[in-house]
């Protein structure tokens, strides 16, 4: 048996009026998000700009993106040793409020020393690969999709690779799939490319 | 010697080509979703509906832009059910859901009127088919089936899933699967193209069936893109299966489809013909349409013909006895929306099939706020469809 979601929701008709107990969606709070986020800013930076090597930024990210990404995490599809722990106990309404902060956020791109023949190199591969149908040309991402323009060039590395190790999960197989032909120096070439892309918000 | 060098340095050539030509093929691989788009279609902003990671709260469905016909009424049943999907019922009375990119399995519970969501699976792989026999519940993830027996009795803690099945193929694309019992008591499931549009392997695009324990595998029907819908009818036992065809074909070809299986192993058509007249581009060369069974109802280009289930209850007008319900989660590939739809199907001896509305209103324009994917009849007669967009589950009842 996999993880269980303990919460239950209970739903209460009388006559014809419907009355929710415990309502399972509302609009997001990006008050509440923000406080929320506290425990998050160790790692991910107080506005979701991240400093730290190898841990991504969350500012600017599609809520789509940062919701589901939790909702993996907390249901132990998405594993990671750090993050796992803080997504466990988080209700969907956390979930919601969280995402809709870091999207409203504006992101600094992350400094990276990138190799311009490797830029190069990798701007062929992500026209290749198609990397811009789901990512958009100038890779700022778009709904369940992230933003990769300004991300953490660690992160990026880990990730695509992990994706061809399928070793990470991803919503819908599109990023194992678009992974698995590539070479170990056209990862790093890819990761090149999208680490040197986006100044843009 | 000098003629076999020859010989030999042209294979290795050759080879060498292949291997280059391969290499570059997969490299070039498109997403699934944008396989098969031809260059001319290449600035298209066309691209799947995203899936909301969260289902909407009751005050924002607007449950009263459900259009049905006259007498019918369409209500809000549950809601909060994160990308509600296929339904099935327990022996003692519990609907159970399942979800596709959400992960999870639902158990709901209508105790007087309270009707309680549990999740009693979660992180599952693209859950979609879930199917109930003598107590037990039988789930399909991508590539295995498994299951929960008793787990009525024990919603709020329940037992490990056992697994059933676990030999299917892993490819994600149309790897989710649609799972029902069949009259001579076996699983029937689907395993789809792993594509858009390509030559599948022989073991894809197809439905299967195998025995509860795991036994006895075999293929049902094949040259079937992908089949997440179908039901037996209630007189005559034929399966009847809705298809989702190709897309960028453009706008108006080809049509999704309904289609009834007479013989084993009979082949629809996949990936050579479409919608029974329409030989594929690149595939159809060398083939007729003559080729294959042709289909019962074309039913609309990109509706996304998603449930299929026959009327036996008697709450309906006595006409409706026997008529399939057809829910169509509505296009993406197409410039202007369509589908998002339950439409109907009375099957006339000797004539065609009669293909109607039952419920609309999901889609305003080009907006849309829901997407029927499933129905479930109810035991006294009134039809519940179940919405993955919105996270809902309606219930449409008839009152003389």
């Amino acid at each position: 048996m996999r993880s269980l979601v303990g919460a239950s929701i209970v739903i209460t008709v009388l006559g014809t009026a419907w009355v929710t107990v415990g309502a399972p969606a509302r609009a997001a709070d990006l008050e509440a998000g923000k406080r929320k986020a506290e425990p998050c800013a160790a790692c991910h930076g107080a506005d979701g700009n991240a400093t730290v090597p190898g841990t991504p930024s969350l500012a600017g990210q599609h809520v789509y993106f940062t919701h589901w990404q939790l909702i993996k995490y907390r249901d132990g599809r998405r594993k990671d040793p750090q993050m796992s722990p803080f997504a466990q106990n988080l209700s969907d309404a956390d979930m919601a409020d969280l995402a809709a902060y870091y999207a409203t956020q504006r992101l600094r791109p992350r400094p990276a020393i990138t190799d311009p023949a490797k830029v190069a190199e990798g701007k062929r591969l992500a026209n290749l690969h198609h990397c811009a149908s789901c990512h958009r040309p100038d890779l700022s991402g778009q709904q369940q999709v992230p933003r990769l323009a300004g991300q953490d060039y660690d992160y990026l590395l880990r990730l695509l690779s992990g994706f061809k190790a399928k070793t990470v999960s991803d919503l819908d197989g599109t990023m194992t799939m678009a992974a698995q032909p590539l070479r170990e120096e056209e990862i790093v070439a890819l990761v090149h490319y999208m680490a040197s892309v986006g100044t843009q918000p | 010697m000098r003629r076999m060098t020859l010989t030999s340095l042209t294979v290795a050539f050759t080879v060498a080509s292949l291997l280059a030509a391969l290499a570059w093929a997969q490299q070039a691989a498109p997403p699934t979703w944008k396989q098969g788009q031809p260059p001319s279609m290449a600035d298209s902003t066309l691209a799947p509906i995203p899936q909301p990671p969260a289902p909407k709260a009751a005050s924002e469905i607007p449950v009263d832009k459900i259009r049905v016909p006259p007498g019918f009424k369409a209500e809000l049943w549950a809601s909060g059910i994160n990308n509600a999907r296929a339904m099935t019922w327990g022996d003692n009375g519990t609907l159970v859901v399942s979800s596709r990119v959400a992960g999870n399995v639902y158990a709901i519970v209508d105790k007087g009127g309270q009707r309680e969501v549990k999740v009693i699976a979660s992180g599952l792989n693209l859950p979609n088919g879930v199917a109930f026999r003598d107590g037990t519940l039988y789930v399909a993830e991508i590539s295995k089936i498994s299951k929960m027996p008793g787990i009525e009795d024990k919603l709020d803690s329940p037992p490990a899933m056992e697994v059933v099945y676990d030999t299917l193929p892993k490819d994600l694309p149309h790897g989710w699967k649609y799972l029902a019992f069949g009259p001579d008591g076996k699983l029937y499931f689907n395993i789809g193209a792993p594509c858009n549009i390509c030559m599948p392997p022989d073991t894809h695009a197809n439905l299967s069936r195998v025995n509860p324990d795991g036994t006895g595998f075999e293929y049902v029907a094949r040259g079937v893109r992908n089949s997440v819908g179908f039901d037996w009818h209630p007189v005559t036992k034929q399966l009847y299966f809705a298809t989702h065809a190709r897309d960028w074909l453009g706008d108006n070809e080809p049509s999704d489809k309904f289609d009834v299986v007479t013989r084993k192993g009979q082949h629809f058509g996949f990936p050579f013909c479409h919608q029974g007249d329409i030989l594929d581009p690149e595939f159809g060369k060398g083939h007729s349409c003559k080729e294959f069974v042709p289909p019962l109802i074309k039913t609309g280009p990109h509706v996304a013909g998603n449930g299929v289930e026959f009327y036996t209850g008697s709450m309906f007008p006595p006409e409706y006895k026997n008529r399939a319900f057809l829910a169509q989660r509505g296009s993406w590939n197409r410039s202007e929306k369509i589908g998002f739809r339950v439409m109907m199907v009375t099957l006339r001896p000797g004539a065609a099939p009669k293909y109607e509305v039952f419920a609309q209103g999901w889609l305003e324009g080009q907006e849309i706020w829901g997407r029927p994917v499933y129905t479930k009849q109810m035991k006294d007669g009134s039809l519940l469809i179940a919405d993955d967009y919105a996270g809902a589950i309606y219930r449409v009842s008839y009152q003389r």
